[in-house]
């Protein structure tokens, strides 16, 4: 009886370490580093950031790494989840998919090193990189950390062109068109 | 001279103020996200560490997570267009899946520290699928882009999911 309840009480001993290890190791430099980053999105301000989106809606292939990987970081850095997704009001419509697929797939990667991004799912990275940080040691995950990021740019460029071409093959002007006349008369 | 001092005292005070406005938010963000998620994985972490049970779990993941291979099976499979949307919502299975990793693959050194990057990749194909309709709107779409839009993110998905897994194994090489 009493053996058991050691080993039941025991199960939540290793839990709360495990919680404890995570609230004074990754808590206070995530607290610290979001304020900086906040302080500095403040400062900067959304102006700014508009201006880019505007600049990125240009037609023309030589404006895809524009599209996919420069607005949508800047938007999720600047912006954060979820708000990061209306800086797709400056593109044509059969670009918004698109961009949202590059922004929303670069919410996670850039979490072991700006996590204000998206604090709320902060384990999408973290579940495996404090298993890196416990078998393989800091610099280790720092090395992950940076891959992730920069892979993560790599990703979003691919799926937004392929997003793109898709929309592009779905896309039916007429029904477009048709719907926005629509919509256009209701008001 | 007194305009200098008002300029200055007024730069100043909006600097402090943006810095306190900015550190309100950090904490309130780890009150309200990051702590309760860190509290229920502690609480996973501890019941497979306390338990015993990490061993079986790896076991059973294996063939899903413990190779390239499996990797790309897994992507592919939570990347599909009838589940991804499902599995979507708050990250929640991804962040799961990605701490049982953690925790019984690399913190015990099962699968060399490289693997965690086609993992990283792995876990999420389905990012945001949940979320189109809405992440579109806020986009200021109207509802033909949404009407295709949605089916276009989610058949991209099922070809850029396992692609970024190939991707990201390419680019493990020398991590250590």
């Amino acid at each position: 009886m009493i053996a058991f309840a050691e080993w039941f009480i025991g199960l939540f001993q290793q839990g709360a370490q495990v919680f404890v290890g995570l609230l004074t190791g990754i808590i206070p430099l995530v607290i610290v580093l979001m304020t900086a980053v906040n302080a500095l999105i403040a400062l900067i301000g959304q102006e700014r950031v508009d201006k880019l989106g505007e600049f990125a809606a240009r037609p023309g292939w030589i404006y895809t790494p524009l599209r996919y990987i420069v607005l949508p970081f800047v938007a999720v850095f600047f912006l954060t989840n979820p708000m990061a997704y209306t800086m797709g009001r400056f593109l044509p419509e059969r670009l918004k998919p698109a961009f949202y697929d590059a922004a929303v797939s670069y919410v996670h990667p850039p979490l072991g090193i700006f996590p204000h991004i998206n604090p709320g799912e902060l384990f999408v990275w973290l579940g495996i990189a404090q298993g890196v940080q416990a078998g393989y040691g800091d610099s280790t995950m720092i090395n992950l950390a940076v891959r992730y990021l920069l892979i993560g740019l790599v990703v979003i460029f691919i799926r937004g062109i392929v997003t793109e071409r898709i929309t592009a093959y779905m896309w039916n002007p007429a029904e477009a068109e048709a719907e926005s006349d629509h919509y256009a008369s209701a008001y | 001279m007194r305009k200098f001092l008002e300029t200055i005292g007024r730069g100043a005070g909006r600097v402090v103020g943006v810095l306190y406005q900015a550190g309100r938010d950090s904490v309130d963000q780890a009150i309200k996200n990051i702590i309760p998620f860190m509290a229920f994985i502690a609480f996973i972490i501890g019941i497979i560490n306390g338990t015993g049970v990490g061993p079986a779990i790896a076991n059973a993941l294996r063939p899903l997570a413990g190779n390239v291979i499996g990797m790309i099976v897994l992507s592919l499979i939570v990347g599909l267009p009838v589940l991804s949307p499902l599995l979507g919502p708050g990250a929640v299975i991804a962040q799961i899946i990605g701490t049982l990793l953690g925790t019984t693959f690399f913190a015990t050194r099962t699968l060399p520290a490289s693997m965690a990057l086609p993992a990283l990749f792995a876990i999420n194909p389905q990012v945001g699928c949940d979320f189109i309709p809405v992440g579109l709107a806020l986009g200021e779409a109207e509802p033909y882009t949404v009407e295709v839009g949605v089916p276009a993110v989610l058949f991209s998905r099922m070809v850029t999911g396992p692609l970024a897994v190939i991707l990201a194994w390419l680019a493990s090489f020398g991590l250590s």
